[in-house]
Order: C-alpha cells, then sequence, then structure tokens
C-alpha cells in the first residue's frame, strides 16, 4: 500500500502538471512583456527577492534603473517549459528564463541566459 | 515463528514482532521526513529561494527519492536471500539450510502436492499453475516489490535531480538520461553495498556467535559445524 502510494506520488506529484507549466510560462510571458512595454517596475516585481538584490548590489542602482542597462534579449513566442517541483525553466524565442515559485507566485530567478557546453547557462541576470 | 497448533494468545502478543516493526518504521519515517524537510529548507535558503511548507516537502519528489532509494535495496536484500538460500549454503550458518539440500528439494520435503498436509495451504497441494505460483510467491513479491520501489526511485529521482539541475542553471534531462546520470547509480549502489554487507556479516557471525532466544541465532550450546539450526 505504501509502495503504490509512492508510485502513486511519483506519477502525480513529482511531474509537471500543466496548471503549474502554464501558471511559470504567463509569468515568463509576464516578465518579458513588462520589459518590452518597459514598465521595469513590473519586471522588477517579478524578479525573485535574491536576483533582485544581487542586480541592486551589482549595479549600485534600483533595480527599475539595473534592469534596463542589462540589455536583457527581447523574446517573444513561448517555445516550451519545463517545471519539476517549485522550479521551471521557460523557454522563449529570444530568452531562455529560470524561474521559481514563491507565496506571491512564480517569479525570475535569471533571465538573458544562453546554453554553455557543459556548463550551467550563462545569465545576464540572476540571484546568489 | 508461529505455528497454527500453538495456543493463540492475545493479538498484541501473538503479533509483537509485526506491530512493533511497522509502528517503528512508521516513527522512523516521520522523524526522516522532518530531518529530510530541516535539511532541504537549509539548501533552499542558501539558494534564495523560498522554504518548503512540510506538507509540500512530504508530498515532493526530493523526499520520495529518498525512501524509495531505501526501499528499493531492501526489498533486493530480501529477494536476493529468500532466492538465494534455495542454491546456496554456508556450513555452520543458521541463515543457510544443510549443505546437502541446496536446491529447490522435492515435493516430498517440501510438504507439496501428493505429500501436503491437512493444514497447508491450498495451492501447496494442488498440482499445476497454482502449485508452481504458490511455491515461488515469496520470491516473486520480493522481487516485484523491488523492480517497483527501484521503477519509484528512478521516477522521483528524475523529477528531484532536475529540480536540482534548475537550481543550478543547468538543463533537466529525461527519464533515460536520468538512468546514466552518477546521481542515480550513487544513491542505488550505496544502499546496494550496505545491504549485501549486512546479510553476509549475518551468514558468517551467526556460525560462531548466539543471541539467546532468537531464531535468527544456533541454540547457544549449538556446535559451530552445525548448519540450518535456529534457536
Amino acid at each position: 500500500m505504501l509502495l503504490l502510494c509512492a508510485l502513486g506520488l511519483a506519477v502525480c506529484g513529482c511531474g509537471a502538471p500543466a496548471a503549474r507549466e502554464d501558471a511559470a510560462g504567463r509569468a515568463g510571458l509576464a516578465f518579458e512583456e513588462a520589459l518590452a512595454t518597459g514598465d521595469h517596475a513590473r519586471a522588477c516585481a517579478l524578479l525573485a527577492p535574491s536576483t533582485r538584490e544581487q542586480l541592486e548590489q551589482d549595479e549600485q542602482e534600483s533595480c527599475t534603473r539595473a534592469l534596463p542597462a542589462e540589455e536583457l534579449p527581447r523574446a517573444v513566442g513561448l517555445r516550451g517549459v519545463e517545471a519539476y517541483g517549485r522550479q521551471a525553466l521557460v523557454r522563449m524565442s529570444g530568452d531562455t528564463l529560470f524561474l521559481s515559485l514563491f507565496t506571491g507566485g512564480w517569479k525570475v530567478v535569471a533571465a538573458g541566459c544562453t546554453p554553455q557546453p557543459d556548463q550551467p547557462y550563462r545569465c545576464l541576470v540572476k540571484g546568489t | 515463528m508461529s505455528d497454527g497448533r500453538e495456543r493463540r494468545g492475545s493479538f498484541w502478543r501473538d503479533n509483537s514482532l509485526t506491530l512493533a516493526f511497522g509502528a517503528a518504521f512508521l516513527v522512523t519515517l516521520a522523524c526522516q521526513a522532518i530531518a529530510g524537510h530541516a535539511e532541504f529548507n537549509e539548501q533552499l535558503t542558501v539558494d534564495g529561494l523560498q522554504p518548503l511548507g512540510f506538507a509540500d516537502y512530504v508530498t515532493s519528489s526530493d523526499f520520495a527519492v529518498d525512501v524509495t532509494e531505501n526501499w528499493q535495496s531492501e526489498f533486493l536484500q530480501f529477494f536476493l536471500y529468500v532466492f538465494g538460500t534455495v542454491y546456496l549454503v554456508q556450513r555452520g550458518s543458521p541463515e543457510s539450510k544443510k549443505v546437502h539440500r541446496a536446491g529447490p528439494e522435492s515435493e516430498e520435503e517440501q510438504w507439496m502436492g501428493d505429500h501436503s498436509r491437512a493444514d497447508s495451504p491450498r495451492w501447496a497441494g494442488t498440482k499445476d499453475w497454482r502449485q508452481t505460483l504458490y511455491a515461488r510467491s515469496l520470491g516473486i513479491v520480493m522481487g516485484s516489490l523491488f523492480v517497483l520501489s527501484w521503477l519509484a526511485q528512478s521516477i522521483t529521482g528524475t523529477a528531484a535531480y532536475n529540480g536540482q539541475q534548475l537550481r543550478r542553471l543547468e538543463d533537466p534531462v529525461s527519464w533515460s538520461g536520468y538512468l546514466a546520470t552518477p546521481n542515480f547509480w550513487d544513491r542505488t549502489l550505496q544502499n546496494w553495498q550496505s545491504e549485501l554487507l549486512a546479510v553476509a556479516a549475518m551468514v558468517v557471525l551467526s556460525i560462531y556467535l548466539r543471541q539467546r532466544g532468537s531464531p535468527e541465532s544456533k541454540p547457544v550450546g549449538a556446535a559451530h559445524t552445525a548448519t540450518g539450526v535456529e534457536g
């Protein structure tokens, strides 16, 4: 019985229900839309706290001033979302974002990310 | 173990071994969940991410993989022990049958078919597939539980590993890709080696050492050379 519960959890609880992926994708799109429209206050509100703090610390400016200076690539369509637990990878045409789930919803942990062979993504904006 | 001819005592006394180990299992599992939750949240805090609530943790792949990686090795241990001791023997060990009885043994020795007794399980007295199946049921169930729990480890392990990959800003992997990672084999083999060591130690130590009153030991006065004798 316990093993069946574990298998059930494995199949139902540990994968990526569509609702979770949809929510992560919507947060990614909202972040890119805020950047595209110059709404940096909204874009900063969609950053994870540690990412926002790191950006402000690195640039010695408020997030709304520092974020435009990072010249993040412009992204348009959603190409795919993969979510595992409370982490998600959102691939868009033009950019790749890493997100994490917080009480206030999905937040961007890293943006402007490009893959590196056998290395973590190199990201223009990221947390600690 | 109890035999049908023994006079029955209270439910608690008659089942104390199962009840004690079952309760200890649940308490230990709860303690593992508490410790695992604290450790996982420490890591999330270091990564600047939001800690998980207890209910979220115990339904997460991270907790599930930690549980199932141990379950699979325990069921593997008992499957190998049940199946291996049909053919393999250790002279002097109460964990082994007598050396000359290695193999599946005759129907007479196993009380099967025409040799079944009045109180034998019904399928033991049959001569068709039911006897074949029942005669291997313990090994089949242990083997199946091992395969299922190893499968659960691989699925929950994939999700947990991918959560970690995303926290490190790396690409997630597929289930088959996860099976080729060092993470999967490290989790698997570290448990297998400990189970195999424990079995080998028990087989050898029980030749020379005794535990008065335990059916896992020979009687205290039994000779070191006595094989297949339980106290």
